[in-house]
């Protein structure tokens, strides 16, 4: 009975292997856009901070303080700083600072040395530097969190010292003098952690793409060429022409995801490039056997699962474009299932793994984190087993049916 | 052999349809107890008006559609209940149903020979006879999108005659085709006859109707009016060729209808 099946499955694998535009379009395009797409985007960031690094900040300060300028000097920050007295207007600064032209506006009390000094006791007023500067701006905002970090904390760290004579009487205990000493970390999870936040999303909306673009045309598009009828009266049973064009389908979708993934897992480290040093370090997965083994069969019973939802589409529509139209709300559902794996903080409850779709994205984070339970695994595989049965065995009933097939 | 016994075929209208044509009424009773049988080593003819229910008998008949009431049996299978059996032993063709674009006829002719459970031998000693017969070896590697229409046409019935079929079903043969490709098809479809298979097509054409045809049906408004050779519905319609004799026919089956 498989005869059908066996033969369609391999004109299907004909059709797109000896046709170069299709290997081109889904194979080899998708790599190349990845690939490209990751390091552009990481060379991007890395020249945007470099490019913050060495843009010279223009202050303005605003009544500073007689020993301020020794403190510029001697904290050794570089930038291109105006001095204004208190008297100035500083509105135009203001607008400036919110065109960008100026990153940031640093303003003294009137008295701010007078009222430091004149401290005695708790309850004495204590004086404020106000710092004004725009958040929307890259050189704004940096411009302030330098000046706040290696002048205003150096200068008022040396206050402090004046004030007391012993600063360590402040410093009641120390907090990881070397915080890289203090981590303790699953590596696994760590790495996982990251990825797990990405894939799940990812191979979801992959592993779909690849389905929606291949089934559309593989069934409506048959049907529209007239093709697909050429099969219906050969003789073999409507169920072997399903589970051929599924098959199929969900081997070249597979392929065309196996492909997205590598190119992910090979471009990732040029976009991390980008962010280095902010916690993304190496990112290296390792199975066990028995992971890889349950990661293979989620991702078997997902490709066709995905394929027969588009199928039943592909079927029930009366052109490619209707078919299109008709898979984007399942697309839409697929990737919410994905986007859900980023809320979905903490244990997700047992019941929620019968829940089609979202169960395959949250199994594939778990599993990523190397925290899959077997009960988890066999309630994602059952209840997605059982939809894409029905789906299967709906589509099947839409090849018999006269009204789908010839509209009659 | 074909028997068709009784056949009423009714179709659904859906809200569209129903306001195409015109109708409050949502059902369609596109063939109404038609009965009628072919005969191997004959070519039997349905001529009827677009819409009259042709090409929904033979679909009937290829197993494509369920009839609503009546049987109808191919080579001694009944279509509803042996369907795959009576697909195994019959060749369908019609405009509609057309051919991979990117397959050569080659790889075609191979794939439907095996989806017809013929094995590698049989295979390609048929596709060299059948592609010798109709030319088509000159073609047979190139891609069927590349082909002219009176190519395709010749890759089309070799394609479908890949298992020998002892019944040959062709909706509307002749459409669309220019004069030369026609006459390959009709001329095949005559080949089919002398090797004594069962030939049924469907035509709007008279003048096919009466070369081509040992015995014609005509079919109005979904019922069958008349049946015979041409001899015999030229004296029982008392006309002297078949136009004459279909408007005859027409006038008086459309009348009762309206």
């Amino acid at each position: 009975m498989m005869n059908g099946t066996q033969n369609i499955i391999k004109k299907e694998l004909t059709r797109v292997f000896t046709d170069k535009k299709m290997i081109f379009s889904l194979f080899i395009l998708p790599a190349i856009m990845i690939i490209g797409m990751y390091s552009l985007m990481g060379m991007l960031v890395t020249n945007m901070m470099e490019d913050i690094e060495t843009h010279i900040p223009r202050l303005y300060i605003q009544n500073a303080p007689a020993d301020f300028e020794e403190v510029i000097k001697l904290t050794q920050f570089d930038a291109e700083i105006t001095y204004i007295d208190a008297a100035e207007d500083t509105k135009d600064i203001k607008d400036r600072i919110l065109d960008g032209t100026v990153d940031l506006l640093v303003v003294f009390d009137s008295s701010f040395l007078d009222a430091i000094h004149a401290y005695k006791s708790a309850g004495d007023p204590i004086p404020e530097v106000k710092t004004y500067y725009n958040p929307a701006e890259d050189y704004s905002e940096a411009a302030r969190s330098n000046f706040v970090k290696n002048v205003l904390n150096v200068y008022q760290q040396s206050m402090l010292e004046e004030r007391l004579g012993n600063i360590e009487q402040l410093q009641v205990f120390f907090i990881d003098k070397d915080p890289s000493t203090s981590i303790i970390i699953d590596e696994k999870k760590a790495d996982g952690k990251i990825l797990s936040m990405l894939l799940p999303f990812l191979i979801n909306i992959m592993l779909f793409a690849g389905a929606m673009s291949l089934g559309v045309d593989a069934i409506t598009g048959e049907k529209e060429r007239g093709t697909l009828s050429s099969m219906l009266v050969a003789p073999i049973k409507r169920s072997e022409i399903v589970f051929g064009k599924l098959i199929s389908l969900a081997i070249l979708s597979g392929i065309s995801a196996a492909v997205y993934a590598i190119s992910i897992v090979v471009a990732m480290p040029l976009l991390i490039g980008g962010f280095a040093g902010e916690g993304m370090g190496d990112i290296n997965l390792r199975f066990t056997p028995v992971e890889m083994i349950q990661l293979f069969i989620i991702m078997i019973i997902v490709v066709y699962l995905y394929v027969s939802l588009v199928a039943l589409v592909a079927v029930m529509a009366k052109t490619s474009k209707e078919a299109n139209t008709y898979v984007m709300p399942i697309y839409i559902v697929v990737m919410l299932g994905g986007i859900m794996t980023y809320m979905g903080s903490g244990q997700t409850k047992l019941e929620y793994f019968l829940i089609p779709i979202y169960n395959t994205a949250v199994s594939l984070q778990n599993l990523l984190m190397g925290e899959l339970t077997l009960a988890q695994f066999g309630f994602t595989i059952g209840s997605t087993a059982l939809v894409a049965a029905i789906v299967t065995g709906l589509i099947t009933r839409a090849f018999n049916s006269e009204k789908i097939m010839f509209n009659a | 052999m074909i028997k068709v016994d009784d056949l009423t075929k009714v179709y659904k209208l859906s809200k569209k349809q129903m306001i195409e044509q015109r109708t409050k009424k949502n059902m369609k009773k596109a063939v109404k107890n038609l009965s009628l049988t072919a005969k191997p080593g004959e070519i039997y003819g349905l001529l009827g008006p677009n819409g009259a229910g042709k090409t929904t008998t033979l679909r009937c008949i290829a197993t494509l559609l369920k009839p609503t009431d009546g049987n109808i049996s191919v080579c001694g299978h009944d279509t509803v209940k042996d369907s795959e059996k009576v697909r195994e032993c019959i060749s369908f063709l019609t405009n509609e149903i057309k051919l991979d674009p990117q397959f050569s006829p080659k790889y075609l002719f191979n794939f439907f020979g095996r989806l017809h459970k013929q094995d590698e031998k049989t295979i390609n000693d048929r596709r060299e006879k059948l592609f010798n017969y109709f030319g088509i070896k000159d073609f047979e590697d190139k891609k069927y999108e590349e082909l002219s229409t009176g190519m395709k046409q010749k890759a089309s019935i070799a394609v479908s005659l890949v298992h020998d079929p002892q019944v040959v079903i062709f909706d509307e043969p002749t459409n669309g085709l220019d004069i030369i490709t026609a006459r390959n098809v009709t001329d095949y479809l005559k080949l089919m006859k002398e090797e004594g298979k069962t030939v049924i097509i469907s035509t709007h054409i008279m003048s096919e109707a009466e070369k081509l045809c040992d015995r014609i049906g005509i079919i109005i408004n979904g019922a069958l009016v008349m049946e015979g050779t041409l001899k015999e519905i030229l004296t029982s319609t008392n006309t002297s060729d078949l136009e004459d004799a279909f408007f005859e026919l027409y006038q008086l089956h459309n009348k009762e209808e309206a």
